[in-house]
């Protein structure tokens, strides 16, 4: 993935390229998924001249074409490249700069599964809107992490719609490119190349107008490692992390937001298999009682101890009790109560409790995306209690 | 006889109060410089976190850096860490003045000067190595937990206990080396302990362990009973293409 590159390393355009153009910046592909996203994107923008960045060797495209690539150097290769990282956002603004473009459309890993319809949609909306996010159709057990915690959390704290704040798809205006450049600049400077960004927290915390649009299915590049306590350790931290700098902001922020029609999703078709989860979940609820006492609240744990003891075909984690489980895990964040990495591999269980519970309820019909509304909803209820906290945490908590 | 019992008890209380005439000024002047410097530490600490907090210091941090220094605060912020590293530090120098000063109130000959200084600076050291050593250990015993847990291992909580006292063990026998406390018993006792808390360990492991394996075997073997059949077999069933769980 491209890392901090200087404008010697740009190789000229194949053209003459007009201000204000579109900037469609992608991030490294194999031959022919390169191949197929030129196509893809030579059918979205027909007659239009667009700019490419690519930093993959960019052919000379004919003198017909409306796309003007441009390439840049490498000067690293990203540790996620499955998702977009403070040199994608930093490259992406000095490229759009340097070429003096109007908004900028940011493609993730896999581009070339985007229908070109959906790239269009992606760019008229980046030249309204200063942040546009995609919604992606995923099936009941795809982007579990973002149903559990990322979507419900950022629609509750920051008032804001997007179903998926990590979205790998982005329409960004100028200004909202510099803003992330300058947030990405702050990690890059450190090294930190691979940090992972938050735009949806914040364009939301300097009101800048967010849009959505729907883009369909897409594939994913997974991550290479399969070990979720770290995947999840690593997305938990950084999202943790966004919330405690921006507590300013999200204390104000005050909205309900009204449920988005709910849409029939791939119904699960076999039973899922949840043994080695509830599994996990027992083990640690044997293990770990100890360490969540320090961070949750005796409540929370009763909830637990229930949970513990369900039969698997009951299996059910409320609302509520996850909500709360989730702003109790950001408090200790915030407080350090404990290690961050404990904290953070503490809540893998707890997790794989919600995962579980979650696929039951699927499976014995409810439509997921009403349960992800309902959760969110409930943590946009329990928000009070993640204020009141956040500003008083001593205060007696039962 | 009797005056020489006189002049010999007179001489032994002249020889007290002559060593308490030494002693007690060098041990206020232990005290004093201890006191001292603590006070000029903790109000050093209260300036610094007001100063910091007027400053706003947290939260420029908390903006400039990626890997704040607070990763490393106990609990509340960099403001307080640097307030108790700047009172911590105040203390142990008034620990070191105070030494030389008692050091000084004595001949370089003096019995008590030759044993009691180096006693106090080794049970200096002893003190900060049983504290880095239990904070070790705690810290030790949850990684273990936690990461045996997420591993799904049953023995977890054995095995976090095994490192805790381990890590223990170890410090306690290097505080009673430090103290020079015990000699070759404190050494004997800990390769005792140590070896038996390895042995209990590696046997709670491979007890436990053989049921994982036996486990795993009896899972491969299903798993070879449902591959082998072929098409046209009564055994055989067509594989389903079972959904994976994406959590990202």
């Amino acid at each position: 993935m491209a890392t901090t590159q200087t404008p010697a390393d740009l190789a000229s355009a194949s053209g003459p390229v007009s201000p204000g153009s579109l900037l469609i910046s992608l991030v490294p592909l194999q031959q022919d998924a390169f191949d197929t996203t030129l196509s893809n994107l030579a059918l979205a923008f027909p007659g239009e001249t667009v700019l490419v960045a690519t930093p993959d060797a960019a052919p000379q495209s004919s003198s017909g074409s409306p796309l003007r690539l441009i390439s840049y150097a490498l000067t690293a290769v990203s540790a996620t490249p499955w998702v977009l990282t403070a040199a994608d956002f930093l490259n992406t603004y000095k490229l759009a700069q340097e070429n003096r473009a109007s908004a900028c459309v940011l493609l993730g890993a896999e581009a070339q599964s985007l229908h070109p319809e959906a790239i269009r949609a992606l760019a008229r909306s980046a030249q309204q809107a200063d942040l546009t996010l995609a919604h992606y159709d995923m099936g009941p057990r795809e982007g579990l992490v973002n149903s559990a915690i990322l979507y419900p959390v950022t629609r509750a704290l920051f008032s804001t719609r997007p179903r998926y704040p990590l979205a790998i798809d982005l329409g960004l205006s100028l200004r909202m490119a510099e803003r992330l450049a300058a947030a990405a600049q702050r990690f890059t400077a450190a090294g930190q190349n691979d940090a992972i960004l938050w735009p949806l927290d914040e364009a939301a915390s300097v009101n800048y107008s967010i849009a959505e649009v729907e883009v369909g299915p897409r594939t994913f590049l997974q991550p290479v490692s399969a070990d979720i306590n770290s995947l999840l350790a690593q997305i938990a931290s950084s999202l943790f992390a966004d919330i405690d700098a921006k507590a300013a902001f999200w204390q104000r922020a005050r909205g309900i937001q009204p449920t988005p029609p709910i849409t029939q999703t791939t119904p699960i078709t076999d039973p899922p298999d949840i043994a080695a989860m509830l599994e996990a979940f027992r083990l640690a609820y044997a293990n770990l009682h100890d360490i969540w006492s320090l961070v949750l609240p005796p409540n929370s744990l009763l909830g637990l101890k229930k949970l513990s003891l369900m039969q698997p075909e009951n299996f059910r984690m409320p609302d509520n009790l996850w909500a709360r489980i989730v702003y109790d895990f950001i408090l200790a964040f915030r407080l350090r109560t404990i290690n961050r990495g404990h904290l953070l591999g503490a809540l893998t269980p707890l997790y794989l409790a919600w995962v579980a519970s979650h696929l039951i309820l699927v499976s014995s019909g409810t439509l997921p995306e009403k349960h992800i509304q309902d959760l969110a909803i409930a943590f946009e209820t329990d928000k009070p209690y993640l204020v009141s906290r956040w500003r008083w945490p001593d205060r007696f908590n039962p | 006889m009797w005056q020489q019992i006189e002049l010999a008890l007179r001489q032994s209380a002249h020889r007290v109060l002559v060593k308490l005439a030494s002693f007690f000024p060098g041990l206020i002047a232990l005290l004093l410089a201890v006191v001292i410097l603590t006070a000029i530490g903790a109000g050093l600490a209260i300036l610094l976190r007001r100063v910091l907090t007027a400053a706003k210091f947290d939260e420029r941090l908390a903006h400039n850096a990626i890997a704040p220094i607070s990763d490393w605060s106990p609990a509340n912020s960099p403001t307080a860490l640097i307030a108790r590293v700047a009172f911590w530090a105040c203390f142990l120098i008034g620990c070191f003045i105070g030494i030389s000063a008692f050091d000084a109130a004595y001949p370089g000959d003096s019995q008590i000067s030759n044993i009691i200084i180096p006693y106090l600076t080794h049970s200096i050291g002893a003190v900060l190595l049983l504290i880095a050593g239990t904070v070790i250990a705690r810290f030790l015993e949850r990684s273990v937990l936690i990461g045996a847990v997420n591993a799904k291992l049953q023995y977890a909580r054995i095995l976090s206990m095994g490192i805790k006292w381990l890590v223990l063990v170890l410090t306690a026998a290097m505080v009673l080396d430090h103290l020079q406390i015990g000699g070759t018993v404190v050494e004997l006792a800990f390769g005792i302990l140590f070896g038996g808390i390895v042995l209990t360990l590696a046997l709670a492991v491979g007890l436990g362990s053989r049921d994982i394996v036996s486990r795993s075997l009896e899972r491969s073997a299903d798993l070879r009973s449902t591959i082998d059949p072929i098409p046209g077999d009564p055994d055989y069933r067509p594989a389903t293409p079972s959904e994976t769980l994406r959590h990202f």
